[in-house]
């Protein structure tokens, strides 16, 4: 496995830029020339010299500061919340789908009283329910999200445990649970890591979008999504600061992407 | 002694919520330990309902199935679980019909660590006897099912079912597909296999050439009814029924093509 990816080049640039981003949340302290919260007025906005590396926002803040430091704040957010979606669709959605009967036509029935309610809602609705900001997030948004993803994993289930394979393993001696847990959850696994890597910059939009309407993280964190939107009112004087955050988005998401699609061509060769 | 009595299975017609299809309309086999038993007949016929029947993937809506003077229609999941291994099936597409993440070590250990309950050394030395009883080489152990050639997932299929130390194996079609070469080789391995080990193989075809082949005994299968049964077949003109005959033409005319 490992080997097949570092003979894969697809893979080893998003393993690249997946590590990148890492080692940044990282050593985020260590890298930053400034403060990320650290103001200077009379430097506001000013161009990229040799103290301030890409210039400076509106407050005076360092840009290239604040954009390391807000991988910190995006990825820790980010990535549980990802982790935890992706671990409860896919078993929710794994079991209800490969047991059928009554317990797939009530999934059916739950995952249309989630999807009848835009995300956005219920992530605002849950929000303010809890004393720690970033345990509300991440709870919000795998309220919010689990049902698409478990849809889209349900279908995949549906699909693979039609396939002859899953009658020889029950001949094996398989149960049921053996069955969902060794053989269809593997198998379609592939497929579901396309679709998450793919939600990663979903929930970063997601979270900035928090920022936005002050549910978020406290104003003034420095974060890509924050940023990106704070940038949005100087779009036409400084677009640049528009563009930083965006580019450290695509980034992040482009490097689990190109990742994610690497393991599952690796993984699933046949189905491609 | 595997037996099925009085089998009636019906499906719904997708769409149609009323209309029911008949695939079995009451049919009764009996598979004698150490025989090999065929039954032919057209796709539709209801042979490979029976099959999943006779191996318990499905249940019958009437009728019974035994083995061994044990009833296994309504037995408890678990009890059922215990006997998985008396009974294998293994089905047309080989290469469908194998978990394509596991690889070949993985697939063979599998029967024998959940129903022969063997340790871990033990697994590993029965893995590479039956890989020698298929006349399959240690070497792809680790090879996935789609790196191996399509006679290897064949072997690989009747090896898995031999793992689980089976008295009887139903082969559904599992030998269409394949050319004229390779079917024979396995064949000739069936033969061998079912000498040396005592076993008793239900073959699923509707070519009565591997029938007459291999078959002690003949069952013609039409619209869920078996229609005729030859026993101990000679000739094909030991088949009297209009459409039993239709199949023995089917079967000549093949011959002709392939001289």
């Amino acid at each position: 496995m490992i080997r097949k990816i570092l003979h894969k080049p697809q893979a080893l640039l998003g393993l690249a830029m997946m590590l990148i981003v890492f080692f940044v949340v990282a050593f985020a302290p260590f890298i930053a020339p400034h403060d990320p919260s650290e103001l200077n007025v009379a430097h506001a906005l000013s161009a990229p010299d040799s103290e301030y590396p890409l210039g400076t926002d509106e407050m005076g803040r360092c840009v290239f500061s604040r954009l390391l430091y807000g991988a910190r704040s995006s990825m820790s957010i980010a990535l549980p919340s990802l982790i935890i979606l992706a671990l409860v669709s896919t078993v929710v959605a794994t079991v209800c789908a490969y047991l059928g009967g009554v317990l797939d036509r009530i999934f059916d029935v739950v995952s249309n009283i989630f999807m009848a309610f835009p995300p956005f809602l219920v992530a605002i609705t849950l929000v303010g329910l809890f004393e720690s900001k970033v345990f509300s997030i991440i709870l919000s948004i795998v309220i919010a999200m689990w049902v698409w993803n478990a849809r889209v994993v349900r279908t995949y289930v549906l699909r693979e445990k039609q396939k002859p394979y899953v009658i020889t393993c029950r001949m094996s001696g398989c149960s049921e649970l053996r069955i969902i847990f060794r053989h269809i959850i593997p198998n379609v696994l592939p497929h579901l890591l396309v679709i998450f890597s793919t939600g990663l910059s979903s929930i970063i939009i997601m979270i900035s979008s928090y920022a936005f309407l002050g549910l978020g993280l406290e104003a003034g964190t420095a974060e890509w999504g924050a940023m990106f939107v704070n940038a949005k009112q100087l779009i036409f004087s400084q677009p640049q600061l528009l563009v930083y955050p965006g580019l450290c988005i695509l980034f992040t998401a482009g490097g689990f992407n190109l990742f994610g699609e690497a393991l599952r061509d690796i993984y699933a060769p046949r189905e491609g | 002694m595997l037996k099925a009595e009085g089998i009636i299975k019906k499906y719904q017609i997708p769409g149609r919520k009323k209309d029911l299809l008949e695939a079995l309309s009451g049919v009764s086999i009996e598979l004698a330990d150490n025989s090999i038993t065929a039954i032919v007949g057209e796709s539709g016929s209801g042979k490979s309902t029976l099959a999943r029947i006779l191996s318990y993937i499905e249940l019958p809506d009437a009728g019974k199935v035994t083995l061994d003077n044990l009833t296994v229609t309504g037995v408890k999941r678990k009890t059922l679980q215990k006997m998985r291994g008396k009974v294998q099936l293994v089905m047309q597409d080989a290469a469908s019909s194998l978990d394509p993440h596991q690889n070949v070590l993985q697939i063979l250990d599998e029967p024998l660590h959940l129903l022969l309950d063997m340790g871990k050394e033990d697994r590993k030395k029965r893995v590479e006897e039956l890989l020698d009883m298929v006349n399959l080489g240690g070497d792809i152990l680790n090879r996935r099912p789609d790196e191996l050639s399509g006679g290897q997932q064949k072997r690989l299929c009747v090896a898995r079912a031999l793992a689980t130390e089976p008295q009887h194996i139903i082969f559904d079609e599992s030998f269409s597909g394949l050319d004229v070469t390779l079917r024979k080789q396995i064949l000739h391995l069936l033969r061998n296999l079912r000498d040396e080990l005592r076993l008793s193989y239900l073959i699923i075809t509707h070519d009565l050439d591997i029938a007459m082949y291999m078959a002690d005994t003949i069952h013609v299968m039409r619209f869920g009814k078996i229609i005729e049964t030859v026993y101990k077949p000679q000739s094909f003109s030991d088949f009297h029924e209009p459409y039993s005959n239709e199949l023995v033409k089917a079967a000549l005319s093949k011959r002709q093509a392939l001289q």
